[in-house]
């Protein structure tokens, strides 16, 4: 099931929005390469929920040597489907305070901490757009940060999966960043498989550069 | 041109009282812009080298920058407590692996008493990544065993001359007043800090129940009239908290931290709030920002002036000129050898100021630094000037030239029209 | 050595023009003797030779080259090397010294500060021997020229004008704010140096005395005839 807009207007109506958030994000990631090649929302623009940084679409294959630019939905991977617990499903009769709707929710939230990597990107060398939240920022510069793919990652909106969050160590800290600044991180993703925190962990990149994003 | 820079300089050094004020007034002026730029980055660094290695602070729910302020800086004061039963439950998150609770209140002579767990003193990270090490002593323990012992930071040290195994009675509050002091049960220096250059120097550490104990005939801020109970009585009473104001928590993978965030915001136990300390420190600056653009305009303001000052003067001055102007001339300088000389000449005031600006603020930061220490504990580093501070002193030198073109034009063009008879 | 035909030239703005000279020819090596009135266009005379000002029309040549010929940068330069002015008072720097004002013309033109350096071993030293021989007592050559009193400033800017044996000099009413005693040894001295090297002296006053010593003679308001016209209508 890859066209899942009549959840979104279904949710949406309902007022279920959290759930609707959720489940649009993904149907954007999962799309993947029936949406237009070039990424049809146009490469930035203003970035909100519904377009991450970078659009959506396959990514272009690069050059051997060289970063290949990706998107946010080539970390998740194809086989992936989230919606599949909730077919069954009948939006329209919950409301908000339904404690169905609190369970799904729940559920949603719970899918989304176990989002599985990509391994076909493991060890690649990408090159990708985000946000940056600091972790690490001293004198010496910023050497920890997450890249989100949306902005207000950590207030307004249900955080990203796991597998839209990438650690990233920069093998030299860069200065002047601030929190929910727009980069290009460029260096080789590291998928971790380690069944600790998060059911599935996500991604880890030693950034070879760190540049401020420019509207093409 | 060298011609020009040597009748440039010696015909302003013989100008030198005119042209003092002028001077000064440029110095002035490099100097408010230099030293202000040294103490925000200062403080700056300071302060983001204050906290490292937590992933979330937690408190009760306020703004995020007030829950930093004084969870890690112990600057201004809680909206209201946290349970420690939520802490254990936030502990249980399958993504959190420590939990160090702090607790605020209590004050030593200005500095402030932080009650905490032994754990702190692992867990606690600064600058980059730095553990904390204690010069002297060790840790308080938890528990029973670790009553009245206390872990000062280094300045408090310093300052008040503490060695181990001196006795300090902590005061309730950060009042000065008698009758808020806990007296009756004085504290024991069991550890000795090393300097960090950050907040822990100008903290007293105690344990939780230390904490506890002290509070312990105290009700609402004042003591219980005719409830004594001393200090050894107090062992026997159940002193573990309930009650404390922040925590640092750690997580076993930094990913993890947006889920473990809205955990604690949708926390159903009590209204509780966590913050990523890098976006809330992000956040103060943003703040402080607008204060920060305001003070670097008026420093340019007075830029302006000065060398609206120095236009003037030498304008001014140029009527008495116009014979000089015309011997060179004579000599064979032109009307552009002039104006270049009367630019060179407010280029050199201005390049003087300009340095006997960035002097005085490096002489005023190297006998500032050790009171602002100790009193604000900012760290001020005198140091080659950063990559701003020379972009600013040659902003002023330019400035300064650019100015000087002003007078120098008017210069050209009496030269042009007086020729050799200047009618003055 | 100086080249005039058909000079005109009004100052800006004027109505008609105050210098119209026909023509006029001073050789090389000739101390000329320039006489008129105050006011009568001396001084704007002596720029247009000096190349400080340029005719409307007509031409101003010194050693054959025409001022107009030149631009701006390259005047200055001609004049630096070749030309030495005497003003009638305030000729010096206040701010430098009696020899630092000697050297002036050294630091505008090469060639006579390769000139000063052949005749006295260095500028520097070919500066302190032409103060020297003006009379000026060692102890002021390194005093600032405001504290040197008047006669000393002109006897200073008399030196200044002679180092780097440039080929001209030009002197504006030189001795006009001298005493009689003081006048007689400048003129002394200068004549004595522009006979020595060879050089041009055009000497302008209004003092009709001084003249006997110098090689020709000139009236202005002979050579000018505006200044001729305007005395003739003054006498009527």
């Amino acid at each position: 099931m890859k066209n899942g807009s009549w959840v979104w207007g279904v949710a949406a109506a309902t007022g279920l929005r959290a759930v609707a958030t959720m489940v649009g994000v993904l149907l954007l990631g999962a799309a993947g390469s029936s949406w237009a090649q070039d990424g049809g929302a146009g490469a930035a623009g203003s970035p909100s929920l519904s377009r991450p940084l970078g659009g959506s679409g396959a990514s272009k294959a690069a050059a051997p040597g060289t970063f290949r630019e990706i998107k946010w939905d080539d970390l998740v991977p194809q086989d992936w489907d989230p919606l599949k617990q909730f077919k069954s499903t009948n939006f329209s009769v919950m409301n908000d305070s339904d404690p169905r709707a609190t369970e799904m929710l729940k559920r949603m939230r719970e899918t989304w901490d176990n989002a599985p990597t990509n391994n076909e990107m493991d060890g690649v060398a990408v090159r990708i757009p985000g946000y940056l939240v600091p972790l690490e920022d001293n004198k010496s510069g910023l050497k920890e940060f997450l890249l989100v793919p949306y902005f207000g990652a950590c207030i307004h909106s249900p955080p990203p999966p796991a597998n839209q969050i990438i650690h990233v160590k920069p093998q030299k800290p860069p200065k002047g960043f601030h929190s929910m600044d727009t980069v290009w991180v460029s260096g080789t993703l590291k998928t971790l498989r380690s069944d600790s925190y998060m059911g599935s962990s996500g991604y880890r990149m030693d950034a070879v550069s760190v540049e401020a994003y420019v509207e093409k | 041109m060298s011609a020009l820079l040597t009748l440039a300089w010696r015909s302003s050094w013989s100008r030198r009282a005119t042209l003092s004020l002028v001077l000064l007034s440029v110095a002035l002026s490099t100097f408010l812009l230099l030293g202000f730029e040294q103490v925000r980055t200062d403080v700056r660094e300071n302060f983001s080298q204050s906290v490292s290695g937590t992933d979330l602070v937690v408190g009760a729910r306020t703004g995020s920058v007030q829950l930093m302020l004084y969870a890690a800086f112990h600057v201004g004061s809680a909206t209201n407590n946290i349970r420690m039963d939520s802490l254990a439950a936030i502990a249980q998150h399958r993504a959190v692996d420590w939990v160090v609770p702090l607790s605020l209140g209590d004050s030593h002579h200005g500095f402030a008493v932080l009650g905490t767990t032994s754990d702190y003193f692992n867990r606690f990270l600064y600058g980059d990544r730095e553990p904390l090490v204690l010069a002297q002593g060790r840790a308080f323990t938890n528990g029973i065993d670790g009553l009245y012992g206390a872990v000062l930071g280094a300045e408090v040290a310093h300052a008040r001359r503490y060695r181990l195994g001196d006795k300090l009675t902590l005061t309730h509050g950060s009042g000065g007043l008698p009758g808020s002091e806990h007296a009756d049960k004085p504290f024991t220096v069991v550890g000795i800090l090393a300097r960090t250059g950050t907040p822990v120097d100008r903290t007293v550490h105690i344990s939780l129940e230390s904490l506890e104990a002290i509070h312990i005939d105290w009700v609402g801020g004042a003591p219980l009239p005719g409830v004594v109970i001393a200090p050894e009585q107090a062992r026997k009473f159940d002193l573990a908290p309930k009650q404390v104001t922040a925590a640092l928590v750690g997580l076993k993978g930094r990913a993890a931290v947006f889920n473990v965030q809205r955990f604690v915001s949708g926390y159903a136990g009590e209204p509780l709030m966590a913050v990523l300390p890098g976006v809330a420190l992000d956040e103060l600056w943003d703040v402080v920002g607008l204060g920060e653009k305001a003070l670097l305009g008026m420093s340019a303001m007075v830029g302006v002036v000065s060398l609206a000052g120095l236009i003037a003067v030498v304008m001014a001055g140029l009527n008495e000129r116009r014979r000089e102007l015309a011997v060179l001339r004579a000599e064979g300088a032109g009307p552009r050898h002039v104006l270049l000389l009367l630019a060179g000449e407010g280029l050199m005031v201005t390049l003087a100021g300009a340095l006997l600006g960035a002097l005085a603020t490096g002489l005023f930061i190297a006998t500032s630094a050790p009171w602002v220490q100790a009193h604000h504990g900012v760290n001020l580093k005198l140091s080659v000037p950063s990559e701003t501070q020379w972009m600013l002193l040659a902003a002023v030198v330019l400035a300064g030239g650019v100015a000087s073109l002003i007078p120098a034009w008017r210069a050209y063009r009496l030269s042009l029209a007086d020729g050799l008879s200047p009618r003055v | 050595m100086i080249e005039v035909r058909d000079l005109r030239f009004a100052w800006p703005g004027a109505a008609s023009d105050c210098v119209v000279i026909d023509a006029l020819s001073i050789p090389a090596g000739r101390t000329v003797f320039l006489h008129g009135p105050s006011g009568g266009g001396k001084s704007t005379l002596l720029g247009l030779l000096a190349g400080v000002l340029l005719p409307r029309v007509g031409s101003v040549s010194l050693l054959g080259t025409r001022w107009a010929d030149l631009s701006g940068a390259r005047r200055d330069a001609f004049r630096a090397d070749h030309v030495g002015y005497i003003f009638q008072q305030f000729n010096l720097l206040p701010y430098l010294s009696a020899v630092d004002n000697v050297l002036l013309p050294c630091r505008f033109s090469r060639l006579r500060r390769e000139r000063a350096a052949q005749d006295g071993g260095s500028p520097g030293h070919a500066a302190r021997e032409l103060l020297e021989r003006v009379g000026l007592s060692q102890a002021l050559w390194t005093r600032a020229a405001a504290q040197l009193s008047v006669g000393q400033q002109q006897r200073v800017a008399a030196a200044r004008a002679l180092i780097g044996r440039p080929e001209v000099v030009i002197a504006d009413e030189p001795t006009s704010a001298l005493d009689a005693l003081l006048r007689d040894s400048f003129m002394d001295l200068l004549l004595d140096a522009c006979h020595a090297s060879r050089g041009t002296l055009v000497f302008v006053s209004h003092d009709e005395r001084l003249a006997a010593r110098f090689d020709e003679r000139l009236s202005l308001s002979a050579v000018n005839r505006t200044a001729s016209s305007m005395q003739a209508e003054d006498s009527l």
